[in-house]
């Protein structure tokens, strides 16, 4: 065969293998009904802190454990274990995004969170009302 | 009809004017875009010098734009948007070029601004290729300029402007105070700017993004220079005049994604300095194709070869560059990404301005003519289309099949050609080669990256795809019929699993391309010179391996770390053994070597971090239970001494610096601890006494025997209160560490940490979760003490027989007397009450540690005025009453004040940023090379 249409085929072959890797690889955003629903298999699940709920993290027990619960967009909730200590204005972000996995007590056992905090800012608010 | 309101404050002017010139220097950039373009068409000098001019004009639009926004700033004139938005009045001045650029539109406007710089330079030194070249170059500053407008044309927001003032924002629109003239000096928020965001306020802020633009405009150079080669049919001549240009931009971007690395290392607290995360893999990834593309330049100079890949690859770059101003811009990354900011609209403006430039770059790309004009009518039709059915994603797929099509015409009618092909062993073909490598690795990237895109791409497809999941019960269908896919899991380990592979054939490409010899080289020559690298770098990369321990499972990365070391030494040898210490000529050698050493460094470090915090040994037995496994971070109390990896860390105190509180830690050496005859040390629940003077081995049971006595009778209390053994004690103070927090109630407070440099390692540290409150403690009676080392207070509002368990203890309220003795009467008089609370209390992990505690009230006139607290030192606590009504009293718990803390160990990662350097220099000395002899 040209050596060009060998480089080609491997090119393709090795394109290939990273597209099916990476999709195999990917994740799935999937609700706490889901979640539940399959304990054990690792999703990401995005929802927002439920503010009524407490919010537990002892570092003297456990520095790297905080309790809280989650709210989804279907406004199921779920009571979530993070393995990491919490986040500096945990109870001002405005969305959550956690991976991990359904344990068997029916919590949310996460490893890793993305958090969005406000980009909006109330001060306009403000604004608009000492203006009226 | 209203009167028209007259504001008192307000510059509106600055506002006007800024506005008017960027309507100036969108018409003067379309007119020198309209004058080129039939400047090089008819070959036209007239025409040309038009174009020139309005290049000019369009020049001094954007100097002036640039100069009323920092106006704007340096005078605080809050009643705009954008400079309250990103200034305040608090802000040293070394930072208002940070402000400049902190928003969408003021980074657009730097984007702008490099254009127009190298804009005329490039009118300067393109010769007869100006007028291709800048219709080019002012027709993306069309495009520029329109994303600076923020007008509305029906209900697309076209761009963004930073002269809006906030009254007239369109949330704010018809809201009373709008109408108030006074309402800068009457409404408080006015008064002043929300400020910059603390985080930024560094020295990195202001040099990573005027390098990292610079770096994307460098990537119009070549691009334009490609498309005019293509226009005038001379497929290989633009080469020559592009080549420093792409290498310029490979020195500049380069240098600018390794300064975001340095930047996260140093200020954040991720703990690294590249996270594989969406913006930043956006912005490698036109680096590696402008690698490729400049490096088939250099074979293309000198015999057309593989002339496709090297053209896509030119034009491709500016595109990736476009790409990735979509993806870290639009909002589309949603909740994939901390860097992801809201759209504010600009998602559809985005995607036609890098569709317009693809299609331009894949028309140019066909040498027929016809061919062009039918594939450009084609793909506007379907822009058309998918705009007026509101089925743009449709188009958009359709508008990727035809493109796919065309270019495959494109290649077989003007780039397949029969000659013979290189030789196997020629520089050219393995040139060739590595370009291939690196795009797999860019197109890698970018697939996984770009997931969110992919999930809008497919989404009109959901249905088919339900349908495929029904059918052939395949999980992967049924994933992306519904909510699409999610990125992976672990982005570090997924992308690390391809680029690894990539590294290593790229560094081992790295290593011997230079020393074969263009069209042919002789193998046995070849392999004389490689083979003292080849040996040498074994010997090092087999020592480090040795070194750093690496097991059977890692085989790859030990792999890695040989060809790494090859690519760098293969490299230094290169400039004594066949440029004869030529050092004019070394650039590429030098370039080469640095990349290899980022390549090496990143390695080192990351494979071989150390998580010390997380070894820490805590001699407390309640932190050795299952959850101490999965802990990274160590608690140290205020004042404790802990064994943390090589050092005795201690944390001394907390401090104020401005908006900083720094956590103030002190680093001692570890030193072997010396026993004396008669210490007496615990070890579990046994006393033992030294019988000899000894040095303590790492190994207690070992040296039992002969050293240690075991106790028969001992009180409860000598136990509890006998130390720890330890074969170790802190020795001398080396050095100290303030990790800090950045108080921002604004923005949110932010950890950040501090490291200590050595040349072989470093370690960083920061602060996980800590006591944040500097705030002194205020006595009842109003009298002020200083933060006095305690957690803040826990309140507990119980009543006498309550049992209340705390993090560390288990307290029983026995009862709340009256203290009636003559002393304490006689010393406070009939007004003041004195109530105590009688306090048992048991350490919650070992029940026979029993203590009282007795804190004190005072009242006066019914009302509490002053306490004293009861502190049970064993167990770091303190229990302060704070009221007493009858048998209900409120009582205060706190901890000594403690804090969790990260610390990593980075070995080796001086050789990445030695790596960046020599980089950065080698580009640079290769750049002024090729300026000097073209």
């Amino acid at each position: 065969m040209k050596r060009s249409h060998i480089i080609a085929l491997v090119l393709i072959a090795v394109a290939m293998a990273a597209f099916i890797a990476t999709l195999t690889d990917s994740s799935t955003f999937v609700d706490i009904a889901e979640a539940k629903a399959r304990p054990g298999k690792e999703f990401k699940v995005k929802g927002y802190l439920d503010k009524t709920a407490p919010v537990e993290y002892e570092p003297l027990v456990n520095a790297n454990l905080t309790t809280f619960t989650l709210v989804d967009d279907q406004g199921e909730k779920c009571r979530v274990r993070l393995a990491k200590a919490k986040p500096y204005d945990f109870e001002r972000s405005e969305s959550i995004v956690l991976t991990g996995k359904v344990n068997g007590s029916g919590e949310f056992e996460a490893h890793d969170m993305l958090m969005k905090c406000p980009s909006k800012y109330n001060e306009m608010q403000q604004m608009s009302e000492a203006g009226s | 009809m209203e009167a028209a309101i007259e504001y008192i404050g307000e510059h509106t002017w600055a506002g006007v004017l800024g506005h008017t010139l960027t309507i100036a220097s969108l018409v003067s950039a379309a007119l020198a875009t309209i004058a080129y373009f039939l400047g090089a068409e008819r070959k036209d000098g007239a025409w040309t010098r038009l174009g020139r001019l309005g290049f000019r004009v369009h020049t001094v639009a954007v100097l002036g734009i640039v100069t009323v926004l920092f106006v704007m700033l340096f005078n605080h004139w809050f009643e705009f948007d954008y400079v309250w938005k990103h200034s305040n009045l608090q802000m040293p001045l070394k930072y208002i070029a940070s402000c400049f650029w902190e928003g969408q539109e003021g980074s657009f406007l730097l984007w702008t601004f490099w254009h127009v710089v190298l804009g005329n330079i490039l009118i300067a030194r393109a010769k007869d290729w100006e007028p291709q070249v800048m219709a080019v170059v002012a027709l993306v500053q069309v495009f520029l300029a329109f994303m600076l407008l923020g007008i509305y044309v029906g209900d697309l927001k076209l761009g963004s402007s930073p002269f809006l003032l906030i009254r007239e924002l369109p949330e704010n629109l018809g809201l009373p105070w709008t109408a108030m003239p006074g309402y800068l000096s009457a409404i408080p928020q006015f008064a002043d700017g929300r400020g910059l965001n603390p985080l930024l306020q560094n020295y990195w802020m202001v040099i990573h993004p005027p390098t990292l633009f610079l770096g994307f405009a460098a990537t119009l150079v070549p691009f334009a220079y490609a498309i005019a080669g293509l226009w005038r049919g001379e497929r290989t001549a633009w080469m020559a005049p592009a080549l420093p240009w792409a290498f310029f931009g490979v020195m500049i971007l380069g240098t600018g994604i390794l300064m975001g690395g340095a930047w996260a290392y140093e200020a954040l607290s991720f703990g690294g300095f590249w996270a594989w995360d969406p913006v930043e893999n956006a912005s490698l990834v036109p680096w590696i194709t402008l690698v490729a593309s400049g490096h088939l330049m250099l074979v293309n100079k000198r015999k057309e070869t593989s002339l496709f890949t090297a053209l896509a690859l030119t034009l491709v770059t500016f595109i990736l560059v476009l790409y990735s101003t979509f993806l870290t811009r639009s909002g589309v990354l949603g909740d994939t990404s901390v860097h992801s900011f809201t759209g504010d609209g600009m998602l559809p403006a985005l995607v036609r301005f890098l569709l317009i430039f693809t299609g331009i770059a894949a028309a140019m790309l066909h040498p027929d003519r016809r061919q062009r004009w039918f594939y450009t009518i084609a793909s506007l039709a379907l822009l058309a289309i998918g705009i007026a059915l509101s089925v743009e994603v449709e188009a958009i797929l359709l508008f990727g099949a035809l493109t796919a099509i065309h270019l495959v015409q494109a290649y077989r009618a003007g780039y397949a050609s029969s000659s013979p092909e290189e030789a196997l062993w020629s520089r050219e073909f393995w040139l060739f080669i590595a370009s291939l490598v690196l795009l797999l690795s860019a197109a890698q990237i970018t697939f996984s990256t770009s997931i969110p895109v992919t999930n809008l791409m497919l989404a009109p497809f959901k249905g088919a795809f339900a349908w495929l999941g029904d059918r052939t019960g395949l999980e992967f269908f049924t994933k992306l019929s519904q909510d699409g896919l999610a990125p992976p899991s672990d982005a570090i380990r997924h992308y690390n699993q391809w680029q690894v592979p990539f590294a290593i054939v790229t560094s081992l490409l790295v290593a011997f391309t230079q020393y074969l010899r263009w069209k042919d080289t002789d193998l046995r020559r070849f392999l004389k010179q490689l083979a003292l690298s080849l040996v040498l770098s074994a010997a090092v990369a087999g020592m480090a391996v040795a070194a750093l321990d690496y097991s059977a499972r890692e085989a790859q990365l030990a792999f890695m770390l040989f060809t790494t070391a090859f690519a760098a030494v293969a490299n230094f040898t290169y400039i004594p053994a066949v440029l004869k210490g030529n050092l004019r000529a070394a650039g590429p050698s030098v370039a080469h070597a640095g990349f290899a050493l980022v390549l090496l460094g990143a390695l080192v470090s990351t494979s071989r971090q150390d998580e010390v915090s997380s070894n820490a040994r805590h001699m407390d037995l309640r932190l050795l239970g299952d959850q101490f496994s999965n802990s990274s971070d160590i608690l140290l109390y205020r004042g404790d001494t802990v064994r943390m990896g090589e050092h005795y860390v201690h944390y001394r105190a907390k401090r104020q610096e401005g908006v900083n509180l720094l956590y103030e830690m002190d680093y001692f050496a570890v030193e072997p601890r010396r026993y004396t005859a008669g210490d007496t040390v615990r070890i579990g629940g046994t006393l033992f006494r030294a019988r000899a003077d000894h040095d303590a081995g790492p190994e207690f049971l070992t040296q039992q025997p002969e050293y240690w006595q075991p106790l028969e009778d001992y009180a409860k209390r000598d136990l509890w209160y006998a130390r720890d053994w330890s074969p170790t004690r802190p020795g001398a103070r080396l050095f100290g560490l303030a990790p800090f927090i950045q108080l921002n109630p604004r923005f949110g407070n932010v950890a950040e940490p501090s490291t200590r440099h050595w040349l072989t390692r470093d370690l960083y540290t920061h602060v996980r979760y800590a006591d944040m409150a500097m705030d002194p403690d205020t006595a009842l009676d109003g009298s002020i003490t200083p933060d006095d080392a305690w957690m803040p207070n826990r309140r507990y509002d119980k009543q006498v027989g309550d049992t209340i368990v705390t993090p560390t203890s288990f307290l029983v309220i026995d009862s709340v007397y009256v203290v009636r003795d003559s002393a304490t009467k006689a010393m406070l008089g009939e007004r003041f009450t004195v109530h105590a609370a009688a306090l048992r209390i048991r350490d919650l992990y070992n029940p026979d540690r029993q203590f009282e505690a007795r804190p004190l009230v005072i009242y006066a006139d019914g009302q509490p005025v002053m306490g004293r607290a009861a502190e049970v030192p064993a167990l770091r606590i303190k229990y302060s009453l704070a009221s007493v009504d009858g048998r209900k009293i409120g009582l205060d718990v706190a901890e000594a004040e403690f804090v969790v803390m990260q610390a990593i160990v980075f070995p080796g990662i001086n050789i990445l940023w030695v790596g960046c350097v020599l980089l950065a220099l080698g580009t640079g000395m290769a750049v002024w090379q090729r300026i000097k002899r073209p």
